[in-house]
């Protein structure tokens, strides 16, 4: 506050103090809810039962069975898999492309395209789910529209290809935030730089790739950021859709966290999965952030 | 500029996605408007509103109404706890307050599930197992969100036009109301949006607070109707789906044009 003569500000400091009050205890409690929730992932807490009143720490046991029971690991990589196609070449690279192919129209196609991209992401969650197991279903839409006029026997992908209808559900679902936020970002390059490049024969390839792509390359990582972090953490499409199931196909983590948590009642466990995912969460943000912040 | 228009091609591509895009809503619409639904993806012999009618009357229809307070409710708190706070975090030179503002949006992504447990053992003893404590945890689990992206948009409003207001004689609620406000209506717009499509959608919190079916919004509702197993009414089930969906669409719609302007703040780095 020294390099600072705003009068208005200065001589209003405990107004402005009194303004931040209800946020600073809100986000004391959030602080206070986290540290509990830490806190649990040391103890055999339960949800019912006798271990849901007379628990015991039992230091760093749920760590281990992190890794050695069977579970973690195996949602980790459907997690990982997940996250991979539906998020960053799913999302991202459609959202990406959707942007520079409508960039500067102001047509009806534009306005069409985007309305139809924002539905499904402004669907809820659990009614996507009900549209998506209806449409991928026996006697669903794909299967009436193009599996059987090819004269071929229905397919149940839900049970068949579950990781995949999950993946492409999820696409649908998200690709909208992509495309809003590449399409506020080429709007914000320049049409000189565009015109110039131009002027000096690069194709619209090139255009792309080496005059855009590199200016809105913050907005690449934050875009980066956002959809891996919510794609890793995302549950209620997938709970809706399988459940994790058929087997365990598709219990990423959040669904593997919800059934040890809440299914089983093992609160312990399930903070330690939730503490092992905010781990890797805030890994993968220092790893996007880094790229946020250094200049090429 | 022919450059900036798309070729026939592209303009093809795109429409062929555009219909793709839509394709799996014609189930949820053929369903829904034939009161002799059963599920199948099929032209109704009888079209009608009877689903509508069953999807807006008596438990359906109050849940509508526990889902409006509820979002309403959360986006409003949101947004003036929030306003209140990012002013003054984007005008004082609090030192390390990106990173603390971060650090929370980070801490933020802890799945719900892991803070549950303590919101609903907080609720319970200070008896807030209600709309009222919905509204309050949701503001809780937004305010890092909400906070960062108004500051984010309170930076782009020129302290210069404070100045000069300040000069005329403005006071600080002047100033922030007839300036800074009017300025980020767009981003404040996106905020009120983003923390209201959210509590609308919000399944896991509300099936854990709502005691009494009276209180399920329709999240909680429309899972628990296809909870009961056996005769699965579909033109019921799709009906009350629409209606579910059409506030957060027509929201948008509402706020559409400040939307697109609003965006443009997410992406500058924080």
């Amino acid at each position: 506050m020294k390099n600072q003569a705003n009068p208005w500000l200065t001589s209003n400091l405990w107004v402005l103090g009194l303004g931040m009050l209800p946020a600073i205890l809100l986000i004391g409690i959030l602080l206070y809810f986290t540290a509990w929730a830490f806190a649990f992932s040391f103890t055999d807490l339960a949800l019912v039962g006798r271990k849901s009143v007379e628990w015991s720490w039992v230091g760093l046991e749920n760590f281990e069975r992190l890794f050695t029971r069977r579970g973690f690991l195996e949602s980790l990589w459907t997690t990982v898999i997940f996250v991979f196609f539906s998020a960053i070449v799913g999302q991202s690279v459609l959202g990406f492309l959707l942007a520079a192919a409508l960039r500067g129209s102001r047509s009806m196609l534009r306005s069409v395209v985007e309305v139809c991209i924002m539905l499904g992401w402004l669907l809820p969650d659990i009614v996507a789910a009900f549209l998506w197991s209806a449409t991928t279903a026996q006697t669903g839409l794909i299967n009436q529209l193009i599996i059987t006029p090819l004269g071929l026997p229905p397919v149940n992908f839900i049970n068949d290809y579950a990781l995949p209808v999950v993946t492409i559900a999820n696409i649908w679902k998200g690709t909208a935030w992509s495309y809003l936020l590449f399409s506020a970002a080429l709007d914000s390059v320049s049409r000189e730089v565009v015109e110039a490049a131009k002027v000096d024969g690069a194709t619209p390839l090139q255009r792309i790739w080496l005059v855009q792509l590199p200016i809105i390359r913050p907005h690449i990582a934050t875009n980066m950021l956002f959809i891996t972090i919510w794609t890793f953490t995302y549950f209620p499409l997938i709970f809706a859709m399988t459940g994790g199931g058929p087997g365990r196909q598709t219990e990423t983590l959040a669904v593997f966290l919800y059934n040890q948590s809440f299914a089983r009642g093992n609160l312990g466990f399930g903070s330690a999965i939730s503490v092992a995912m905010l781990a890797i969460v805030g890994f993968l943000s220092l790893f996007y952030l880094r790229l946020l912040r250094e200049p090429k | 500029m022919e450059s900036t228009q798309p070729s026939r091609l592209t303009a093809i591509a795109l429409t062929f996605m555009a219909v793709i895009w839509v394709s799996p809503f014609s189930w949820l619409i053929l369903n829904a408007f034939n009161p002799l639904s059963t599920g199948q993806l099929e032209i109704p012999s009888v079209v009608g509103l009877d689903n509508f009618g069953e999807a807006i009357s008596g438990n359906a229809g109050r849940q509508f109404v526990n889902s409006m307070l509820i979002a309403a409710g959360t986006a409003t708190l949101s947004v003036v706890v929030g306003i209140s706070a990012a002013y003054p975090l984007s005008r004082l030179k609090i030192p390390g307050r990106n990173a603390f503002l971060w650090a929370l949006v980070l801490l933020r992504m802890l799945p719900a599930a892991g803070v549950l447990v303590p919101l609903y053992f907080t609720a319970q003893r200070t008896g807030l197992l209600n709309q009222l404590g919905v509204i309050i945890a949701l503001t809780i689990l937004n305010l890092p969100f909400t906070l960062l992206l108004l500051k984010n948009f309170f930076d782009t409003v020129p302290i210069e036009l404070e100045e000069a207001a300040y000069v005329e004689g403005a006071s600080l609620f002047q100033i922030v109301t007839r300036i800074v406000l009017p300025m980020s209506r767009a981003g404040i717009a996106v905020v009120w949006f983003f923390s209201f499509t959210g509590a609308w959608n919000e399944f896991l919190l509300p099936l854990i607070f709502a005691r009494v079916q009276d209180a399920f919004p329709m999240s909680v509702g429309l899972y628990a109707a296809f909870g009961q197993q056996g005769a699965i009414n579909y033109g019921f089930l799709t009906a009350f789906s629409i209606i579910y969906a059409a506030p957060a669409v027509g929201v948008y719609f509402l706020l559409r044009r400040n939307m697109n302007t609003g965006f443009a703040g997410v992406g500058v780095k924080g």
